[in-house]
């Protein structure tokens, strides 16, 4: 019995489990938000033999696929940006259930608008959405008949919306929004699974009399941005909920914003930041601001992935978290004592470097009347697409971007849910290069780059580590490929027809390994914005899912 | 009902480009959209396209319905309709835009006619975002904004103890699964019903079966409970406010 307890000790401290198995419960896999799957049947030996299965269309062209799907009990949930939601049987494709949102009320002129979304949330027997009129909204799981819904924020008035997946945290459902590149105060919202009520909102600008309320100049507080606009994770054992925080509005001049004298030290937050919150209250309990006072539009939006590892031979709970940047914070999750950093760009003027406790230093800064060149650019050395990590190899896998932009910075009146940048980017591509992006495995902990895939064009697709020692992601041109985990080499590839921007997930069904990924290159916003770099470049859009399993001959050889 | 028409003389045509460049910064320039000057960004460029006006004014003002670009003709003001329009004009070589907006009211928001400045105090009151859910916009639509959880406000109470005395028999007591909470009815169909939970704010609109749904006459709700983030002399202000905005 001692030992029986002994061992259930070990494996709360380092056994955690972050893989998924048979489903894939929440956006980033598990709460811990690894997009790691511990299914082995398509491995480096038989993913030669992966085939298409099935394919399901949404009918929804206009934009393209971004959500992540959700697979449960063999039942697989995907919404599109027009916010149809589809519960489709996971092994053959087809419709148990559909619902469509009824149109939504328009957003505010100069708001974001942004017609995209990036996946439900499936707990409580309901299934759960944001949309582009900042609703939150419960279906029945069984049935997609409505249950409730609640106005999060009035679209008219904040020029802010909803393209996250919502994250379900025990018996609430927490969901960030959109509107930090508006005049308007970013927050998190969580509301009681069951019945929609409220349960905390956590504001990521601190109100009179909060901590850090000091750190905003005069009224800026009131509509200085930050909004979190991707999805967080959570931890379980410490019932902390982790997300990452927007860019300060406005985006590239701090005139408004900027305390006297507060240059170089922590300024306007908690923008650009990864928070950790009590579950129950959203309390704050730690931050790390990791760009204090940006000026490049470089949010800390992005996916928390939390993993054990041993540092200097201690075991630690880790968060890993990459800016918008691609500068990567390693951070102990339980204090968020800063652990260490690393930038992934190959090209990098906005700083210089950052120092051993993880300032940045050569600060490349936009100036009114100038025309300032910086790398990486607003679009982000990644965009909001998560990296994997693989336990089994202890790397993180990302797709990192060489693009860099002319900045201008021009200061304008922040007007309440009006777009509130304050100056321009314009992409460029840096000198002296013919690839433009790479795939890149880092090994966190020692902060060094195991191996890079370079690709011509740029990389704006999720990744997916397997226990099969395989890394899935997807380029513009529709290569929907497989890279050794190890190694990096390429072992598959199939031609979806369509751009890659989505997100593969990996299930099974019946002993049976599933691999599926939304297909369609992006028409508007970052993917409309890095397309005309490339003249000779056929990215095409669509919507449509395709499932990967092996063939049973392959998947008896595999045993 | 009228058609406005504007016939921009050449002053007036400087200022409206000058003014639109500063609206089309603010709503239409952005990287994510069509850049500096309509360069092009993440949407089309606009720049030197050949639009002709009445393709300008139309797309402007109602949008391309399947694409990210919305219509500003509800939203934007009619001044800065006409200014941002002229602008695009400009930025496509027509030297003397006739701008014809098309019959219908102003737009709400900011850029509307300037109110009396204790209404205008209580305009900023009413969809305060800093209280949150404790704002009157939580259930309340005014001038286009705002959640149209009740019906339109008509009766406008004559001073703030009224607005917190208000009776709300439209509040009733809804009984589902066992729990009782405070409801407005939206509909009762056969498969469905519809209310707001009024529980604690914001209102959450639940669908359910009506067999399941037992509903009372008279509830606990009251007004003055959801409206305890503003002290008395706010409540005045806000009631100017909707005196000038709503007209029976």
């Amino acid at each position: 019995m001692r030992f029986l307890l002994v061992l259930l000790a070990v494996a709360g401290a380092y056994g955690q489990d972050g893989a998924t198995h048979a489903d894939w419960p929440h956006y980033g896999g598990t709460q811990f938000s690894w997009r790691y799957s511990a299914l082995d049947q398509v491995n480096t030996g038989t993913v030669k033999d992966l085939l298409p299965v099935w394919m399901f269309q949404t009918g929804d062209y206009a934009e393209n696929l971004q959500a992540t799907p959700i697979v449960v009990d063999g039942v697989m949930y995907v919404i599109t940006p027009r916010i149809q939601v589809f519960a489709l049987d996971a092994a053959t494709g087809r419709v148990l259930w559909q619902y469509k949102y009824p149109t939504p009320r328009p957003g505010k002129p100069g708001g974001m608008g942004f017609v995209q979304n990036r996946g439900v949330a499936v707990g409580a027997g309901k299934v759960f959405f944001g949309t582009t009129d900042n609703y939150l909204v419960a279906l029945d799981q069984k049935t997609g008949g409505e249950q409730w819904r609640v106005s999060v924020d009035d679209p008219r008035q904040c020029g802010c919306d909803i393209t996250a997946a919502p994250l379900v945290v025990k018996d609430k459902v927490i969901v960030g929004g959109n509107g930090g590149d508006a005049a308007h105060r970013g927050y998190l919202t969580a509301f009681y699974a069951k019945t929609g009520r409220l349960a905390w909102r956590w504001y990521v600008i601190p109100g009179p009399g909060e901590k850090g309320h000091e750190t905003w100049k005069g009224d800026s507080w009131k509509l200085g941005g930050g909004a979190p606009w991707m999805t967080g994770s959570f931890d379980p054992e410490l019932n902390l909920v982790y997300w990452g925080t927007g860019n300060a509005s406005a985006d590239f001049n701090d005139d408004d914003r900027l305390v006297p004298g507060a240059k170089g030290k922590e300024a306007n937050l908690y923008t650009a930041s990864v928070v950790a919150l009590d579950a129950d209250n959203g309390k704050l309990r730690w931050y790390h601001q990791e760009v204090p006072d940006d000026l490049w539009d470089f949010d800390s939006a992005y996916e928390c992935v939390l993993i054990d590892r041993a540092v200097n031979g201690r075991m630690r709970k880790l968060l890993v978290h990459m800016n918008k940047s691609g500068v990567t914070f390693v951070l102990d999750r339980v204090t968020g004592e800063f652990i260490g950093a690393f930038s992934t760009p190959e090209v990098q003027t906005w700083i210089s470097g950052i120092t051993e406790d993880g300032k940045l230093v050569g600060r490349r800064e936009p100036e009114a009347g100038k025309v300032v060149n910086t790398c990486p650019s607003a679009t982000g050395a990644k965009s909001w697409n998560s990296m994997a990590y693989s336990p089994r190899t202890g790397y993180i896998y990302a797709p990192i971007n060489e693009v860099c932009n002319d900045l201008t910075s021009t200061p304008t009146e922040a007007i309440e849910g009006r777009f509130h940048a304050d100056g321009q980017f314009s992409l460029k591509l840096p000198p002296n290069r013919t690839t433009y992006s790479h795939l890149d495995a880092w090994d966190p902990i020692a902060k060094k780059r195991v191996w890079s895939m370079p690709y011509r064009y740029i990389l704006l697709a999720s990744v997916l580590a397997t226990a099969g020692d395989l890394v899935f992601s997807g380029d513009p041109e529709g290569e929907f490929f497989a890279l050794d985990a190890r190694t990096g080499s390429k072992l598959w590839s199939y031609q979806t027809g369509a751009g890659n921007r989505g997100s593969a997930v990996s299930y099974s069904i019946g002993g049976r390994q599933y691999i599926a990924t939304p297909t369609g290159w992006q028409q508007a916003i970052t993917g409309a914005q890095l397309a005309p770099l490339f003249p000779d470049q056929h990215w095409r859009g669509g919507s449509t899912l395709i499932v990967f399993a092996l063939p049973a001959a392959a998947r008896a050889a595999s045993k | 009902m009228k058609r406005a028409c504007l016939f921009l003389a050449l002053p007036a045509l400087a200022w409206a480009q000058g003014a639109g460049e500063k609206v089309f910064a603010q709503s239409c320039a952005t990287g994510y959209c069509h850049g500096a000057r309509g360069t092009a960004a993440g949407a089309p460029r606009l720049a030197g396209r050949g639009f002709d006006q009445s393709y300008i004014t139309n797309t402007v003002m109602r949008g391309l319905p399947g694409t990210a670009m919305p219509a500003f003709g509800a939203t934007l003001s009619r001044a800065d309709l006409a200014a941002v329009i002229a602008y695009v004009a400009g930025l496509n070589g027509i030297a003397n835009p006739s701008i014809n907006l098309g019959p219908g009211p102003g737009a709400a928001g900011p850029a509307e006619p300037a109110l009396p400045a204790e209404a205008e105090r209580g305009r900023a009151l009413f969809f305060d975002a800093v209280r949150g859910f404790g704002r009157c916009s939580t259930c309340h639509e005014v001038n286009g904004v705002g959640i149209p959880v009740t019906t339109p406000i008509a009766k406008i109470p004559s001073d703030a103890a009224a607005l917190r005395a208000l009776l709300t028999p439209e509040v009733r007591t809804a009984t589902v699964d066992g729990e009782t909470m405070p409801a407005l009815i939206v509909s009762q169909g056969k498969t469905h019903a519809l209310f707001y939970d009024l529980t604690s704010a914001p209102p959450v609109l639940r669908t359910v079966d009506p067999d399941a749904l037992k509903i009372a006459e008279g509830s606990a709700w009251r007004h003055s409970s959801v409206i305890g983030a503003y002290n008395d002399a706010e409540l005045t202000s806000i009631l100017a406010y909707l005196r000038e905005v709503i007209k029976p």
